[in-house]
């Protein structure tokens, strides 16, 4: 099938191919270089003992230091703390590879898609992506799935309100809550695990406890909701892609992983220099900042022909959406198991989509305007079958 | 039709006659410990990680500066480190034997 230009532009394209590193200038005057290339973020992603994930509420870039109280668990640690903190969470980040559990999010898609397409017109932002996400979540962390329901209303990023300010503590409230129903009455699922785990021959405080609990509702909500709306729009312009999905499902899983490269909503992640670093001739002082620039290195030519170019065949496509190194994504299974899954059965269900109303989502800094995704995406559904008779699912 | 034996880091044998594709589908495939490829062979996350004795080095494709790359980060890395999501199964690897690292 032809390439189309993905429906986001790199912002970072003219600085990268001047130089590998570009120095922002983010909140409060904090000069961070970012780095643009691949193998460069790779390199540095691995060496923590240069750059650092010790750093509380430090690692997101801008610094959350205003926005929340806690430490983000585990991602806020160096190994070998890192590695210890990480183990106690893990068996639930990899209950998407469970087939029961993939049974239920293709379920989940499969119940959510045939509503909308059967509505015709709706918001892929309100009506799909914050659902599916939602009610997702409720698989991994084995809670009843209508706790997905309170979660709906807490939009597309559960901590950050559209200016960036705090949005106020619905989140951390209820998961006390959470934390407290389930010394009340333990179960199988992640509150009460953490309730019950154990970190060197000690229970986990309060805090420790929400912190992981903080990451694994801000972690993977916006990321998910952007990456699947990125695509519908993506759908709505070249709806050839839709029926080369559909004609080929053999290339499912490298089309999921060419979205995650282009529609990565998470432009970088932080890490902290202990000590004063030359980083590639840029002087950081200890305490001082790098920027881990998935974004860019995502579109490094010198690893992806074509960079900005849709291949749903790519391979190799050794893209860091997922972070690379000890850090990497803890809920990378999650979001490839409700890609792959969208991947699959939305091409089947529709035959065309339509962009009624759009408004982008963007990220401003000073030094660049990167769109991650939409906040509003009004789309009209045309049936596959609607005017053939091709069947359906 | 090549047949291949995976060696997990256990040490349980699993052979398998008659395999087509690449290495980490057929594990994958198979269920074969230690062999998970998440990103569905693509050369990004490295999850199929596996080293092949250096006898059979001339009978692989070789590796080219990506998996290279990928595989130089990981920490039990050996000179015999191949990912195995790289390696399509011919005549030329019947009788392969496949080692599974222990997870990185």
């Amino acid at each position: 099938m032809s390439k189309k230009t993905y429906i986001t532009e790199d912002p970072f394209k003219d600085d990268r191919a001047q130089c590998p590193i570009k120095v922002g200038d983010f909140q409060n005057g904090e000069k961070i270089p970012m780095l643009l290339k691949l193998k460069d973020v790779r390199q540095a992603a691995k060496d923590w003992q240069t750059f650092s994930s010790d750093a509380p509420r430090r690692v997101p870039i801008p610094s959350e230091e205003e926005l929340r109280d806690v430490r983000q668990y585990p991602i806020e640690l160096n190994p070998p703390e890192h590695t210890k903190f990480r183990k106690l969470v893990e068996p639930f980040f990899l209950r998407p590879k469970l087939p029961e559990v993939q049974a239920k999010i293709d379920g989940l898609l499969g119940c959510m898609l045939r509503r909308m397409v059967a509505k015709g017109t709706f918001d892929a932002v309100y009506d799909l992506a914050i659902p599916v996400q939602s009610y997702a979540l409720t698989y991994l962390l084995n809670v009843p799935e209508e706790e997905g329901e309170r979660w709906i209303s807490w939009g597309v990023h559960v901590t950050r309100a559209g200016d960036g300010k705090a949005k106020g503590s619905q989140m951390e409230d209820y998961n006390r809550m959470m934390f407290q129903q389930a010394k009340e009455q333990p179960g199988e699922d992640f509150y009460s695990a953490l309730n019950q785990a154990e970190i060197d021959g000690r229970p986990l405080t309060d805090e420790e406890k929400e912190g992981f609990a903080y990451l694994a509702f801000a972690g993977g909500r916006d990321t998910i909701i952007h990456t699947m709306t990125g695509i519908i729009a993506y759908f709505a312009k070249n709806p050839d892609a839709m029926t080369f999905l559909r004609e080929h499902p053999e290339a499912i899983n490298t089309a999921a992983e060419e979205f995650f490269r282009l529609a990565i909503p998470l432009t970088h992640i932080g890490r902290v220099c202990p000590v004063k670093t030359n980083v590639q001739g840029h002087e950081v002082e200890a305490g001082g900042r790098i920027s881990l620039t998935w974004a860019a290195a995502n579109r490094d030519p010198e690893i992806f022909p074509n960079p900005d170019e849709v291949d749903l065949e790519r391979k190799p496509n050794p893209h860091v959406s997922f972070g690379f190194g000890h850090h990497n994504c803890l809920g990378a299974h999650h979001a490839r198991a409700i890609m792959r899954s969208f991947l699959a059965q939305f091409p089947r269900l529709v035959s065309n989509v339509q962009v009624v109303e759009a408004e982008p989502c963007m990220e401003v800094e000073k030094d660049y305007t990167r769109q991650i995704g939409f906040n509003k995406l009004v789309v009209a559904c045309e049936p596959l079958g609607k005017t053939s008779d091709n069947g359906v699912g | 039709m090549p047949k291949v034996t995976f060696i997990t880091s256990t040490g349980s044998r699993t052979t398998l006659e008659n395999v087509e594709g690449n290495l980490m589908e057929i594990a994958r495939d198979h269920d074969i410990e230690g062999i998970d490829g998440d990103c569905g062979g693509v050369c990004s996350c490295s999850t199929c990680h596996v080293y092949i004795a250096q006898s059979w080095q001339d009978k692989l494709p070789p590796t080219e500066e990506l998996e290279a790359d990928t595989l130089s980060f990981n920490d039990n890395q050996q000179e015999n480190s191949r990912l195995s999501c790289q390696i399509e199964v011919t005549e030329a690897l019947d009788g392969l034997e496949v080692i599974v690292p222990e997870s990185d």
